[in-house]
């Protein structure tokens, strides 16, 4: 589904962000980006849905060689993706409703699919009741679930989340991890970077770690830390 | 369940798209007042520079209905040479008509032009030559005609109305350039502003574009309700302009008639839906233009 090979990042500024990285994603998957801040782990997914553009190697994501895409084949490309961030990036002036269906409705979307898919992804994230309300009354959580709706209304393979609980308190961070797992059990491919390591540890999955803009370890039902061990967890 | 007929328009998609538009136009009042009122000045000034060239054009030609060339014969040209001559100035097109003028047809003339100053009666022979009279389709070309004549044999002299003609010429030819500079002058300033309008909506909108981008929107429809958004504020512009221009016409046109009797100025030909077109025309040329510039800027940072 996602394929890196021998990908370099050098910002214009001079700045090496990712160093000939390797990474491979199957479909399905479920992949944790962790690593301090600054180690590459948002440049990564910049690079995925072309935000950012790769000095070397080979990018591939559902198909589409995203290093060698040119500018106006980009939107096709970010159709296939979903995005979310630590900051939500909601419109204040719009409902959680218009939120989602703004995503769908600047692709052209036809308004008979809007009015039947933005209530599927507001129950998928519980938030039916509150499709009338406007971000700021919402709480953190709630916004979060409000951006990811957005990020899965137009149904994509691949959703990608940069520090999607870097805002948010225990409670909502755990309703969000719950989430994501139940939207990767649906089959879509989810990549979350975060430095939370409590929600690492607690979901076992796949823990890709970056050092420097290199993979340092790629564990398979991995920790925070590289090679913690079980009890360490549970007693720390 | 994203629809791949990304152009087929329904009501709702039609009604989503303009209300953004209405939402970006109503953002800055201020700005976009002040982008209506420079595209209108400088369609007004479009207008009356449309106006004023048909104007002269329209005394110019009144002007080039007097002016002929007269070419005069000398005394000994044959009748060959005098049929050559006609032949001649019957084959070039830019002449308009050809009339020849035997002498005492001529003295005719001078009798009925002089009204009697002068006394002819005095004359013990007609002092006059025949002569052709052409006429220019163009006054641009009558001094061109002028020089082709006086090289044929059996031409003596060459008169026209050279000062003037060329006189006409050359002030037509500045009012153009100095009109066509002012105009320039101010379709950029109505260019720049209409683009600074589109900026500061992009600029209140750039949390939209963000996520536009983000999910996949083409950079077509990003633009399209800022496209619409400078279009609005040339339309209107170029409205207001041709409202102004419409009065102004009904309000001063007999004053000047009245005022400047001798410049004869006849009704100018000018279509007013015609020039109303045009004019709305530029006035969205501008709008879409500095509008696409403006978004287009952005759109690659």
């Amino acid at each position: 589904m996602i394929s890196l090979r021998g990908i370099s990042l050098v910002y214009p500024n001079g700045v090496r962000a990712l160093d000939n990285v390797t990474l491979e994603i199957a479909k399905g998957d479920f992949v944790f980006l962790v690593g301090a801040s600054g180690t590459g782990k948002s440049s990564l997914l910049r690079l995925l849905y072309r935000e950012a553009k790769s000095s070397t190697g080979e990018i591939v994501v559902d198909g589409i060689r995203v290093d060698r895409l040119r500018r106006s084949r980009i939107p096709a490309l970010r159709r296939h993706l979903g995005v979310v961030f630590q900051d939500f990036k909601l419109l204040v002036d719009k409902t959680v409703w218009e939120n989602v269906a703004f995503a769908m409705q600047v692709t052209g979307a036809h308004t008979r699919d809007v009015m039947r898919q933005v209530p599927r992804v507001l129950d998928l994230v519980g938030l039916s009741h509150k499709s009338r309300m406007y971000p700021g009354e919402l709480s953190g959580g709630e916004q979060q679930r409000t951006a990811i709706a957005r990020a899965l209304v137009n149904n994509p393979k691949i959703l990608l989340c940069d520090e999607p609980t870097g805002n948010l308190d225990p409670a909502n961070t755990t309703e969000i991890t719950a989430l994501l797992l139940r939207i990767n059990l649906k089959g879509t491919t989810v990549v979350v970077a975060t430095h939370n390591q409590a929600v690492v540890d607690r979901m076992r999955r796949r823990v890709v770690r970056l050092e420097d803009g290199r993979i340092a370890a790629d564990e398979e039902r991995g920790y925070y830390y590289l090679g913690l061990r079980e009890s360490q967890v549970l007693s720390g | 369940m994203k629809s791949e007929a990304t152009t087929i328009l329904d009501s709702g998609k039609v009604k989503f798209f303009l209300a953004e538009v209405l939402r970006n136009f109503s953002r800055n009042a201020g700005m976009q007042v002040t982008a209506i009122g420079t595209v209108a000045i400088t369609i007004v000034l479009l207008g009356l520079f449309l106006f004023v060239r048909a104007a002269i054009a329209d005394a110019g030609r009144q002007l080039l209905d007097e002016i002929s060339v007269s070419a005069y014969l000398r005394t000994d040209a044959t009748p060959q040479q005098v049929t050559a001559i006609a032949h001649f100035l019957a084959q070039d097109p830019r002449v308009a008509s050809v009339q020849y003028v035997p002498k005492r047809e001529g003295l005719t003339e001078l009798r009925a032009r002089t009204k009697g100053t002068i006394d002819t009666a005095l004359l013990t022979e007609n002092p006059l030559p025949d002569k052709f009279r052409i006429k220019a389709r163009v006054a641009e070309d009558v001094p061109a005609i002028a020089a082709s004549v006086r090289r044929l044999t059996g031409v003596d002299n060459v008169v026209y109305g050279q000062k003037i003609v060329q006189r006409l010429l050359q002030l037509g030819a500045l009012l153009r350039r100095i009109s066509i500079a002012v105009i320039v002058v101010f379709f950029a300033v109505a260019g720049i502003i209409i683009a600074n309008t589109i900026r500061l909506t992009v600029f209140a909108r750039r949390r939209e574009i963000a996520i536009m981008q983000l999910v996949g929107a083409t950079n077509t429809y990003i633009r399209l309700p800022f496209i619409c958004e400078g279009l609005l504020d040339g339309l209107i512009g170029a409205l207001v302009a041709v409202a102004l221009l419409a009065v102004a016409r009904a309000a001063l046109w007999p004053r000047l008639l009245e005022a400047l009797p001798w410049a004869q100025l006849t009704v100018v030909p000018v279509d007013g839906r015609v020039l109303t077109t045009e004019l709305l025309g530029v006035g969205a040329a501008i709008g879409i233009l500095a509008s696409w510039v403006s978004v287009g800027r952005h759109l690659r940072t």
